[in-house]
């Protein structure tokens, strides 16, 4: 599977990278994202991967690889730690800032693909990471045997096929545990700058899965300082390099079972991380003991929306991830 | 589609050519540069026989890499291993040990070793684990690999009594 045809661009400063985002994408239609011109490229472990299945055909890639903005590992005045986007995972999870300050957030890195990916991909990357799904994440050739989807050439979707939205499935990784640290996403654009907590920064569209413009590019992700507990967990079908079936990270004030500031993130059951706000009201309400975290977990039943996709069923996604938040509450308990 | 020069330093040697817009790694090292070492697999970062070392001595796969993305940085690949005639101790402890069967997915798996070595030269059961997580052996001959790393330690301590 060679590359598809395109022209490669490598700004010098954020600056230029900005303009360019903005000029390579002229005439391309506003409603319709299968139709970018231009992609970002970081890595590279995402984007070539989907242009390899012809998912992405960009006219233009646009590397922000080496833009020095975008390298740095800072801790701000106010206790917060800033985080370029072209960060390489690999140096993230090896920070001592992150490993002490954000232990959910260097899980929930270290349980992305395997080292080789890791070496290279970057946390912008892993926050805007491509969903994915059965039907689309086959070659071009393989897909050809049945019609198109949302994502291709088609208006239907092979998950549901009643749906009138594309229901792949995100599943990133580092969003949970950023989500559950309250973190804050730098999006700039050449108009200016704006700031978006991650937790509003999805929606359960799988093509339009992310709150990003044209023009727009992740800069930095800002995590405010925290010092609650917090934890990270996964369930894949290989120990190492796989996707999940379910991943969990939460976070909580206090000691013991006090439980105060509770959030509860599960991913990989749908196209958008889910913040489980029923359960994190039951455990504010009434800590950590045996028989709220009970409660808890039954009470994720009606927030998940988990669908059939990638390896498992919905019903398999479901006690997947009821389990996933019974170990990683009784995991804060315990920390 | 326009060509770029670009160069990239390979096991040491400097190499400029001119490259494609949609050329990886992978296809610059196999076919602008020559060395057939690093293989070929799924292409798409699955099965990890194209692994390559970056400066640092990380594992990185060749075939998810723009090659324009390297321009003017440094590589290292299976054939940059072995040094003035001798075989790396880690290439040493795979022949010692069998973990080759059909062969395809060696150079992969020897550089991703090399990579997990440099990072732990004394590595634990788990940080094999992890390390070697990336690579697939279809053959399925993942018990000898694992057995040759865990005595590369053994085998470079060997090497340097005797050159004492």
């Amino acid at each position: 599977m060679l590359l598809p045809e395109h022209a490669y661009h490598q700004p010098a400063s954020l600056a230029e990278c900005l303009d360019a985002l903005v000029t390579l994408d002229v005439g391309r239609s506003k409603d319709d994202d299968r139709l970018a011109k231009v992609q970002v490229i970081a890595g590279g472990t995402d984007v070539i991967f989907n242009m390899r299945l012809r998912l992405f055909q960009p006219e233009n890639l646009v590397s922000i690889r080496r833009l020095p903005e975008l390298q740095k590992i800072e801790e701000l005045a106010d206790g917060s730690v800033r985080l370029g986007a072209a960060c390489r995972l690999v140096d993230l999870a090896d920070n001592l800032l992150i490993q002490q300050r954000y232990p959910a957030l260097k899980d929930a890195i270290d349980a992305v693909a395997s080292s080789h990916v890791r070496n290279i991909g970057t946390l912008g990357g892993n926050v805007c990471l491509e969903t994915r799904c059965w039907y689309t994440n086959n070659s071009a050739e393989w897909r050809s045997g049945r019609e198109g989807c949302f994502k291709t050439d088609c208006e239907q979707c092979h998950v549901i096929p009643s749906s009138n939205i594309c229901h792949a499935i995100n599943n990133a990784d580092s969003p949970l545990a950023l989500i559950a640290l309250n973190a804050v996403l730098t999006i700039q654009s050449a108009q200016g700058l704006r700031e978006l907590p991650i937790a509003d920064f999805y929606n359960k569209d799988g093509i339009a899965h992310m709150a990003l413009e044209s023009g727009e590019l992740v800069t930095h992700i800002t995590v405010p300082p925290c010092d609650d507990r917090s934890v990270f967990l996964k369930f894949t079908p290989r120990k190492g390099m796989d996707f999940s079936l379910g991943a969990v990270s939460a976070r909580c004030g206090g000691a013991g079972e006090q439980a105060s500031n509770v959030c509860v993130v599960i991913g990989s059951v749908s196209s958008a991380p889910i913040i489980l706000e029923n359960a994190a009201r039951i455990l504010e309400r009434e800590g950590l003991g045996d028989a709220a975290i009970d409660r808890a977990v039954e009470s994720i039943r009606d927030e998940m929306g988990e669908v059939t996709n990638l390896y498992a069923r919905a019903t398999y996604k479901k006690q997947i991830a009821k389990v996933l938040v019974r170990r990683a509450l009784i995991a804060l308990r315990e920390q | 589609m326009a060509k770029h020069i670009m160069c990239l330093t390979v096991n040491g040697d400097r190499h400029e050519f001119a490259v494609d817009d949609t050329d990886t790694l992978l296809d610059v090292i196999r076919n602008q540069i020559g060395l057939t070492g690093t293989k070929r697999g799924c292409t798409t970062g699955s099965c990890g026989v194209c692994t390559i070392n970056n400066d640092r001595g990380e594992s990185i796969l060749a075939c998810l890499t723009h090659a324009l993305e390297w321009d003017g940085e440094s590589v290292i690949t299976i054939e940059g291993l072995e040094a003035n005639g001798e075989l790396d101790a880690i290439q040493e402890a795979f022949v010692e040990f069998g973990a080759v069967q059909c062969g395809f997915c060696t150079p992969g798996v020897i550089m991703s070793a090399k990579a997990l070595l440099n990072k732990y030269p004394n590595p634990t059961e788990d940080q094999i684990n992890e390390g070697m997580a990336g690579v697939l052996c279809r053959c399925t001959g993942h018990i000898k690999v694992k057995e040759a790393i865990r005595n590369d330690f053994r085998l470079r301590a060997e090497r340097l009594a005797r050159a004492e």
